[in-house]
């Protein structure tokens, strides 16, 4: 007799784990236009690269982490570089290096299976800025035809995709500060799934305007430590008072691991978890434990198939806000164990927003690469609330096979990747 | 300054040309610009000129020179007029 009321039974989903190698890796940082000249300023920690930014004044939060010395026209060439927002300059830059990095010929691929996943957070901030204030003092008929394109946060995929024919599936993810992290993570399920042989991943921002930085400013999220710019971004330290706005941005090349060994490419390191969540909690605020951010390591965890004591590494948000390195610093006590070395990069670099989780999962997989977790710069003194083993002075050297980064966006949007060693 | 070189000056400023790739005979289109590059040299144009220009005065198929003399008889009637 069969019962009308089937009872559920709850299998567990297993599934292989799933390796997305990352083959190529770009980045344009407040440290410069390369990913090595990022990683050499990461490991030597000397403080936050930042300083007034002269159009921010006078806004009581006016320190940036800027690209300095970016040359649009030697990154993107002069016949595009007029019509591009900067953050689709940076995004395009930061192509460039990653596809050379992975060595990959665009000339020679299957343009339908490549696909763009780019997250950023807030768009073309400078372009909107610029053009409604041509809106207010000229009228809608001085208003340029290259806002949209210029100002739509989608564009930046749109042009990698048009820079190299790239054909597959194009989008952009946002989910504020866990943009990038996002991206790199439905990246790649567009592998896993088979929709895409390569994904071109990674997150851009370039928002240091006035009416943007204001708004953070007046919040009350960010470092007013003006006189002292490099010792503003210092996360875990007990004497920190609000993150450092940044732009940059970072692009991965991922493929499947097998694609990647099949052609004999060089694999920095895997991604080999994903997990979202959402607080459901406040638009700003983190919950105080982390218990929202924790589903998304779990998560991410559990998808990568390895148990929370085997984690080695954490590239922590910590955004040097007083809210979030506490509640984040909770979690991975309670959910990690004592075990892992964690560490912060935005001490050094600022808070590139929707570009940070991209630019972290790039110096996360340098880390396993290289076997060195850069420390977190200006953690003089710990908060005395915080009990997780700190990266902090110097750069620690030993053995990192399994590595958090962790991205929470307001909104209370979370997302976290589990990376592995190639 | 002729209208011509100030035209190839502003394509050279403003738009990613570079002075020497610029040809009295060569079209907007041969010079790679699209619709939107036109909407935008129009904007620039009427700044420059102090003319008011409609789209259809920098078509993509026009000339620079063929632009340059339509802007050139604009600034002349706007000169007579004023």
């Amino acid at each position: 007799m069969t019962s009308a009321r089937t009872p559920s039974v709850r299998t567990p989903s297993v599934r292989t784990r799933f390796d997305a190698a990352i083959t190529g890796i770009g980045l344009v940082t407040a440290a410069g236009g390369s990913t090595a000249a990022t990683w050499e300023r990461l490991l030597a920690a000397e403080g936050t690269l930042c300083g007034p930014v002269p159009d921010l004044a006078p806004i009581p939060a006016d320190l940036g982490c800027a690209v300095t010395g970016f040359d649009p026209v030697a990154a993107v060439g002069r016949r595009k570089a007029w019509r591009l927002d900067r953050s689709s300059q940076l995004a395009l830059a930061a192509a460039a290096e990653a596809l050379a990095d992975a060595g990959l010929d665009p000339a020679g691929w299957q343009g339908a299976r490549v696909g763009v996943v780019l997250g950023s957070g807030i768009g073309g901030a400078g372009t909107w800025e610029r053009q409604h204030r041509v809106l207010l003092d000229q009228g809608p008929e001085k208003v340029s035809s290259l806002l949209i394109p210029m100002l739509a946060i989608n564009m930046s995929a749109g042009y990698i995709a048009m820079e190299y024919g790239a054909q597959g599936p194009n989008f952009v993810t946002s989910t504020a500060c866990a943009s990038g992290t996002t991206a790199v993570g439905a990246a790649r399920e567009l592998l896993r799934s088979g929709a895409c042989d390569v994904v071109i991943t990674g997150g851009t921002e370039a928002c240091l305007v006035p009416s943007i930085i204001s708004g953070f400013s007046q919040m009350g999220a960010l470092s007013r430590r003006r006189d002292e710019p490099a010792r503003s971004s210092r996360p875990f330290d007990v004497d920190r008072d609000g993150f450092v706005p940044a732009e940059g941005a970072a692009v991965l090349v991922l493929e499947r691991a097998d694609d990647a060994r099949a052609r004999g490419a060089r694999v920095h390191a895997h991604v080999s978890g994903y997990g979202a969540s959402a607080d459901a909690h406040n638009a700003t605020a983190p919950d105080p434990d982390g218990r929202g951010a924790e589903l998304a390591v779990r998560a991410a965890l559990l998808d990568a198939g390895i148990a929370p004591d085997a984690v080695d590494h954490v590239n922590a948000h910590g955004t040097s806000t007083p809210l979030n390195d506490v509640a984040e610093a909770r979690l991975i006590r309670r959910v990690l164990g004592a075990r892992p070395a964690v560490t912060s990069v935005k001490g050094v670099l600022g808070h590139a927003l929707g570009a940070a989780g991209a630019i972290e999962a790039a110096v996360t997989a340098l880390s396993l690469e290289h076997q060195v977790i850069p420390p977190t710069a200006n953690l003089d003194s710990p908060d005395p609330q915080i009990d997780v083993d700190l990266v902090r002075k110097a750069p620690r050297t030993g053995r990192v096979d399994v590595a958090l980064s962790n991205s929470f966006g307001f909104g209370g949007q979370n997302a976290a990747l589990v990376l592995t060693r190639a | 300054m002729t209208v011509y070189d100030r035209l190839a000056d502003l394509l050279a400023r403003s738009f990613g040309l570079q002075r020497d790739e610029i040809e009295p005979d060569y079209t907007f289109a041969e010079l790679e610009l699209d619709s939107l590059a036109l909407v935008e040299l129009t904007l620039a144009a009427q700044d420059e000129f102090s003319v008011a220009l409609s789209e259809d005065d920098l078509g993509a198929e026009s000339t620079i020179a063929q632009a340059a003399k339509v802007i050139e008889a604009k600034v002349v009637e706007a000169t007579a007029a004023a």
